[in-house]
């Protein structure tokens, strides 16, 4: 108890600790950028990059748009929202194709040679640049009656990303049984799909727990970057966009919305976490982290 | 039955001026002390070793076995009463580095070779690289891993690493070496075989030993003395001597002396376990 | 002897074939239905361009691409260099510091959770719009964080027994950094590294679509999009794809040098654990 009430105070020094540098900085750095042995990398400091924090906290309440009456927080929180359902759909997405191509690849020794040599390159291949491929299929690609909603690329482009982690570490977790456990389940003459439900999954589960923790972050950055990469219109990423544009203007909008992103990718790991400690009550606390 | 003598018995008759290699004088430990946690590790403990001699700590878990060898090395400090090893404060002995030590687990780097790991408590004492390199050859020969110098650690046994890992604990010769429980890991073999390996190398670097141990043949077979101890709190209850000669080797495994002792440490052990009440009569 | 020679020889090329030839084989169907598929049913270039076509364009563009991948590539390489050294550095500085380290470590596994990358957006109004500074910063700080985390729990999570016995040499601190924690981290870094590397890429190349300077693999990609030039696009994305890989190769192969083998062995337990 106590440790976990001194672990929360330490976040809140780190926050204050990130304030205090920023205000800091501005205190001391150029207004106007400045060169370290020639090469211009010290940013700027003027009100109009680096707002004060307070002017960050009292903008959340200003008018988003001249004559209108929501606010910049209720903007920001509804563009979360809107990209938070798009990733929550990417996710389950994933998990699903990512779980199943796991168990097809369990399934067959052969299939497992041949693909996952490509899970493992795919890890390290920039799967994102695909975003604006994807993208574009919104509005023009039509099957039957059916016309391709532009926010279904931003899903797929989620689901993707958290396709891969899902499967990798699916299948490392289903093939971690030892010979033991899975000769008792011969032993006890256990059909494939038996053992596969009532020891494989099991098993898996403490390596699914941290794919699925990749997985969500994953989803979350597919999205954002779809909407940054194409503009979909509703979502953080758009707004991110918009508002950096603004900033001359009005600085502290683009914060807003940084914070929403932030948000966002919290909100995500809330939810991971809570399907950890679902699935990881009764287990030793080692294994799982 | 058996003759078994009482606690802090007969051991400090040794010879000459030579100081002993270890005398222990009403040690107590405490964890977490004045606090709702504390636990009463050790009291009470008296106990003095004569240079050369082979000494073993056997008892139940939690009888403070490996304590006390941690507080003889100076790894943890007494809550109160002294220890002395050859002579001097046991933080003492820890910086000139008069005793050397192993452990369950080998504990070897797997980043160095073999031999670098030998020579690891030589570099640590200043020593040229030439005059480190040939000790510890000579320490690898008299562990009989002459051949397996440049391997790295995980190319080997788990018999041969404990055995690297008391070739480290005496490249420096000290005077003691302290054992806690080197061959709990391996199996009955390997085991055996190590156990006389050990009194063979001890013989011939007369090194004293404190050797901490679960198994009673083990503790029978390769000690001059067992010291038995209990838990709650963690106390010396007996110390039993084992009169089998210097020359112990595989028959002595099979001889009846052997066994009379081992009764005599089980029986020893078994009196912790009832406690205060009666003893039972399946005495085997 | 020489019999068993070839004997084993043998075995091993057979051993090999198993390995490589499924994942050729599926790479050549994948590829081949792929191609089928845009052919047989007239797939239009907005939703997929054949292989061939995207082979073919890599090939004419190839300078283009090239041009393109170095700056994206320099951008990362830069950012990913600053992190790492910057990030090994503090881990040092957690170890000496405890309390430093409660602060930090909790922010760091929480921005793990956050795309990060958004800051970005802020960094592009910080610098002169020409700069390259904003993006190599995005890098960094993102490789940064991943070094730190990794490096920091090398150089904490020692061999108890380690600990003990560099205590019973009574050797000092810095003894024990220099013979105990430094090498154990190594294998650590090497995790942190195979994990940065590639994200250093994406993160360079991400950046690019905040705007800034035009010249990078994330502009040209969307640039050709938006001029219904599909098959250039998707021949950017090979380009990054391959630098992606490249990064990753780097860090295996500097790995491979610098550590003996087995030592990855404890890396992947260190991994595992993680």
């Amino acid at each position: 108890m106590i440790h976990r009430l001194r672990r929360a105070a330490m976040f809140v020094v780190a926050m204050l600790l990130v304030v205090a540098l920023w205000e800091g900085y501005k205190a001391i750095g150029p207004a106007k950028g400045g060169d370290v042995l020639g090469f211009g990398i010290l940013p700027r400091t003027n009100d109009q990059v680096m707002p004060h924090v307070w002017s960050m906290v009292t903008g959340l309440f200003d008018p988003a748009q001249r004559q209108g009456d929501q606010t910049v927080l209720s903007v920001v929180l509804g563009g979360a929202w809107y990209s938070f359902r798009i990733a929550l759909v990417g996710f389950a997405g994933g998990v699903a194709g990512g779980m199943a191509i796991a168990v097809v690849l369990t399934r067959f020794r052969l299939a497992e040679r041949a693909i996952l040599p490509y899970l493992v390159i795919s890890q390290t291949v920039p799967l994102i640049a695909l975003a604006p491929l994807v993208a574009g299929w919104g509005g023009k690609l039509q099957i039957g009656d059916w016309v391709w909603p532009k926010w279904m690329s931003a899903a797929v482009l989620g689901a993707f990303l958290a396709f891969f982690p899902v499967a990798v570490g699916t299948l490392r977790g289903l093939k971690s049984p030892n010979a033991a456990s899975l000769e008792l389940m011969d032993s006890l003459a256990a059909s494939w799909w038996r053992t596969l439900v009532k020891l494989r999954f099991p098993s898996a589960v403490p390596y699914i727990v941290p794919a699925l923790k990749l997985g969500g972050a994953g989803a979350v950055v597919g999205v954002v970057v779809a909407e940054i990469s194409t503009g979909l219109k509703g979502g953080i990423g758009r707004l991110i966009i918009e508002y950096s544009r603004q900033a001359t203007s009005e600085p502290t909008k683009v914060f807003t919305s940084i914070f929403g992103a932030a948000l966002l990718g919290l909100t995500m790991a809330a939810i991971v976490a809570c399907i950890d400690l679902a699935l990881m009550r009764n287990r030793p606390k080692e294994s799982a982290s | 039955m058996s003759t078994t003598s009482g606690a802090g018995s007969n051991a400090t008759a040794s010879a000459g001026t030579a100081p002993n290699a270890v005398e222990i004088a009403g040690l107590r430990k405490v964890f977490n002390a004045n606090k709702a946690n504390a636990v009463e590790a050790l009291v009470d403990v008296d106990l003095t070793i004569a240079p050369g001699e082979f000494v073993s700590l056997i008892g139940p878990s939690g009888c403070g076995k490996s304590t006390l060898l941690r507080l003889i090395a100076n790894l943890l400090d007494p809550t109160s009463g002294t220890v002395l090893v050859n002579g001097k404060p046991a933080a003492q002995a820890r910086q000139d580095q008069d005793y050397g030590m192993a452990f369950q687990q080998s504990g070897l780097f797997e980043w160095r070779s073999v031999v670098r790991n030998i020579e690891l408590p030589l570099e640590l004492k200043g020593w040229g690289k030439a005059e480190r390199r040939a000790r510890a050859h000579e320490m690898l020969e008299l562990v009989k891993l002459g051949d397996f110098a440049g391997h790295m650690p995980w190319q080997l046994s788990g018999g041969m690493q404990q055995r690297v890992a008391i070739a480290r604990a005496l490249a420096a010769h000290p005077p003691l070496l302290l054992m806690d429980e080197p061959f709990g890991a391996l199996d009955e073999m390997t085991r055996e075989h190590m156990q006389a390996e050990l009194l063979q190398i001890c013989a011939r670097t007369s090194t004293t030993v404190v050797f901490v141990t679960h198994s009673i043949p083990e503790a029978v077979y390769l000690s001059n003395r067992v010291v038995v101890m209990s838990p709650r709190p963690g106390r010396i209850t007996e110390i039993i001597d084992v009169d089998l000669g210097s020359d112990r080797d595989e028959d002595t495994r099979e001889a009846t002396e052997f066994y009379g002792r081992i009764t005599a440490v089980r029986e020893a052990l078994r009196g912790i376990e009832m406690g205060a009440g009666p003893r039972g009569i399946e005495d085997r | 002897m020489s019999d068993r020679g070839s004997g084993t020889s043998a075995l091993r090329t057979a051993q090999l074939a198993q390995v490589v030839l499924p994942p050729v084989v599926f790479g050549v169907l994948f590829f081949g239905a792929w191609e089928l598929l845009v052919a047989a049913f007239d797939i239009k270039p907005y939703f997929l361009v054949p292989p061939s076509d995207i082979l073919g364009r890599f090939l004419d563009n190839f300078d283009l691409i090239w041009a393109a991948m170095r700056v994206s590539g320099a951008n990362a390489l830069i950012g990913l260099l600053v992190g790492a050294i910057l990030g090994v550095a503090m881990s040092f500085v957690l170890l000496r510091f405890r309390v430093l380290d409660e602060i930090v470590t909790p922010l760091s596994i929480a921005l793990n959770a956050v795309p990060i990358f958004v800051l970005v957006a802020v960094f592009n109004n910080m610098f002169a719009i020409t700069s390259e500074v904003p993006r190599r910063l995005m890098v960094t700080l993102v490789v940064y964080f991943v070094v730190l985390v990794n490096v920091a729990r090398g150089l904490r999570q020692v061999d108890a027994t380690h600990v003990e016995l560099m205590k019973s040499y009574a050797a000092s601190d810095w003894t024990v950094l220099r013979l105990v924690r430094v090498p154990n981290a190594i294998p650590y870094f090497f995790t942190a590294l195979k994990i940065a590397a590639p994200l250093a890429v994406i993160t360079a190349f991400v950046s690019e679509y905040f705007g800034g300077s035009q010249n990078g693999l994330g502009n040209k990609i969307t640039s050709n999009l938006a001029t219904s030039k599909k098959a250039e696009g998707w021949a950017y994305v090979g380009g990054a794809c391959l630098l992606g890989l490249a990064f990753y190769l780097f860090a295996v192969v500097l790995e491979m040098v610098v550590t003996p083998r087995g030592a990855g062995d404890r890396a992947e337990r260190g991994r595992s654990g993680a």
